[in-house]
């Protein structure tokens, strides 16, 4: 369960969200659409625990993300915009690294790894070191390491980005998965079909406000579009 | 999970990682063979030097004028009498002679007559190298003098030290081993420099390499105390320096004891107790100097830009070092709670075999672990900003 409410921040001048609240409950995946420069990626930071907000609260499972974010970020799963991997290490030993940083040990660890790598598709490159990966294999890889801990809460942020067919099919698997586990899951995307196909609830973003808030059929009668990509072109104002 | 785990947790893998990366292996290793190679070096040339100058060629110029003076100068010990070049100057000048003697041809006449007999020796006081053989044959030549002078006296019924009213014994205070040490103060040196490059790479690539790859953000997300990651960062990047000082420490004694001392009047005397001293006075220094690196390496955005930060790190804590060859900091136990110096000066004290107390050490260790801890705590102040978390 996530909540945000009223969230603000200022860089400098420039004011990159201006109150943006919305909700993603549990067993329901949540598309966070909006243009370049948005602000998504600044209100999913702020939601990590890594950036503080100005103003606004956020509450992970009832954790208080700007007083307690180790406590919210047990609770979360996080695929960031940058998912550098380290290029010694093997598929195997990022995941196990960071199952371990959150608390995890031993065989329970060890099978929880082999089962996320498989449903990856990267069993087989499990035990080689990344350095010759694709992109597609370097997200799969950052998607496993964040997911480990088997998190009540899933936040990707652009995860089929520059990926192939192929791989991104890998992870919207992935993301129908986790809502039938009861996960709840927040993504953002510029694309449309991927939003329309996987959401249960889009919220939209346009200049740092939230625009429209509801599911894909109702975004369509409120903008007065049959077609989605109309309906987010009227709604975030590009037009 | 208690914060040691944690700790131990991303110690364990910047250590496998850092293992894995040719790069950190190879300047512990090249770092750690280089000042053995240039200490021994140093010191068999000087050894080589001494040895020389006790056994010098002396060539002599205008022998048959001074039978019984050559004759005699054949009799001392390491002296072996040579032909001088033609044209004795110029051969000192072009240094393919250091010194040459030439006796003049009126030497036996004036020696029947008992007025001085003239001698010249030609040399060349800028030839540092020389220098020795120089006093060598000067002292030859004055001992000839005074030999010759007491027979002399004795002829006349005159006992021979009535010709000497003063008698002159120079006392040297430094002991063989102080002026020794002086030399091994570069030992110091070059120990901190092994520390510091030897943990170098790691503590780049754990902090700079991390923001450089982008991992930095998803390794800031794991629910673990920024601190827990800056101090494994940091002892990983301790162990390989404290490797990198183990190993040159290792391979320096191991050719210092092959070092020719006997040639230079000197026993070698550092004991394997004044180099476990050294090593309680280096190794605490380490964790001090990984914190520095780690620090600064923080604020860098990128490999090379660390590197750069690090390039100008490094002079400074060389700086008291070759300081200290110049004006030695030895007898100043009290400089022990300034991290570098101090270890400089109670080193220079063990090398000298004058060992500062336990106190000392202990201070010296307290106070750069105290400096250690201060910097792990910006360090991980650092991790919580923003513009280091996201700025790339």
């Amino acid at each position: 369960m996530i909540e945000i409410q009223g969230l603000r921040k200022k860089f400098g001048t420039v004011e990159a969200v201006r109150g943006v609240s919305f909700s993603a409950g549990e067993g329901t995946v949540v598309g966070l659409l909006g243009p370049n420069g948005a602000g998504k990626t600044t209100t999913l930071r702020i939601l990590s625990g890594l950036m503080r907000a100005d103003a606004g609260a956020i509450r992970v499972d009832n954790a208080d993300v700007a007083a307690d974010p180790i406590g919210a970020q047990a609770h979360m799963g996080f695929l960031p915009e940058s998912r550098g991997l380290y290029p010694r290490l093997t598929p195997m030993e990022h995941v196990e690294y960071f199952g371990r940083l959150h608390g995890l040990d031993g065989q329970d660890l060890r099978e929880r790894a082999r089962a996320l790598l498989t449903r990856l598709e990267l069993k087989d490159w499990a035990s080689r070191p990344v350095s010759g990966f694709s992109h597609g294999e370097r997200t799969k890889v950052a998607l496993a390491r964040a997911l480990v801990h088997q998190p009540r809460n899933v936040i990707l942020d652009e995860p089929t980005n520059g990926l192939d067919v192929m791989s991104t099919r890998a992870v919207r698997d992935m993301i129908r998965e986790l809502r039938r586990e009861g996960r709840c899951v927040l993504f953002s995307s510029h694309i449309m079909q991927e939003v329309s196909a996987l959401c249960d609830r889009i919220v939209v973003i346009a200049q740092g406000k939230v625009v429209a808030d509801g599911t894909p059929d109702e975004l369509r009668s409120l903008a007065g579009h049959d077609n989605l990509e109309d309906a987010f072109v009227a709604l975030s104002g590009l037009e | 999970m208690s914060l040691l785990q944690q700790v131990w947790i991303v110690l364990k893998k910047e250590l496998r990682d850092g293992l894995r990366d040719r790069r950190s292996i190879t300047t512990v290793l090249f770092t750690a063979a280089l000042s053995p190679v240039l200490f021994g070096g140093m010191f068999t040339v000087m050894a080589v030097r001494n040895k020389n100058a006790d056994e010098i060629k002396l060539p002599v110029a205008g022998a048959e004028n001074a039978p019984a003076f050559v004759d005699w100068l054949k009799q001392q010990t390491g002296v072996e009498v040579v032909t001088a070049p033609a044209d004795p100057e110029q051969a000192v000048r072009d240094r393919s002679e250091d010194v040459v003697l030439i006796i003049d041809k009126d030497f036996s006449r004036n020696m029947a007559r008992a007025i001085p007999a003239p001698v010249k020796l030609v040399s060349d006081s800028t030839r540092e190298n020389a220098r020795k053989r120089v006093a060598r044959a000067r002292t030859l030549v004055a001992t000839y003098s005074r030999q010759v002078a007491a027979l002399r006296l004795l002829a006349r019924g005159v006992a021979p030290p009535v010709a000497t009213p003063v008698q002159l014994e120079e006392v040297e205070v430094s002991s063989a081993q102080e002026r020794l040490a002086e030399q091994l103060n570069i030992l110091t040196l070059l120990l901190v420099i092994a520390a510091l490059t030897g943990g170098m790479q790691v503590a780049i690539d754990t902090t700079a390499g991390e923001r450089e790859r982008g991992s930095l953000e998803p390794l800031l997300l794991s629910p673990v105390p920024r601190v827990a990651l800056a101090a494994g960062k940091w002892l990983a990047a301790s162990a390989f320096g404290c490797s990198g000082v183990l190993f040159s420490m290792l391979l320096t004694v191991n050719v210092l004891r092959r070092v020719p001392w006997e040639d230079m009047e000197i026993r070698f005397r550092v004991s394997d107790g004044d180099l476990l001293s050294l090593l309680a006075l280096v190794l605490p220094l380490v964790l001090f100097l990984s914190a520095v690196l780690i620090f600064f390496s923080t604020f860098a955005r990128s490999f090379k830009e660390a590197q750069g930060y690090v390039g100008m790190l490094i002079l400074l804590p060389m700086l008291p070092g070759v300081v200290s060859i110049l004006y030695p900091l030895s007898n100043r136990p009290w400089l022990a709670p300034i991290p570098i110096v101090g270890q400089y000066a109670l080193a220079a004290d063990v090398l000298g075999g004058k060992p500062p107390g336990v106190i000392f050490y202990t201070l010296a260790g307290v106070s750069v672990l105290f400096c250690a801890f201060v910097l792990l705590m910006l360090t991980s102040r650092l991790l919580n900003r923003e513009t280091i978390i996201f700025g790339r």
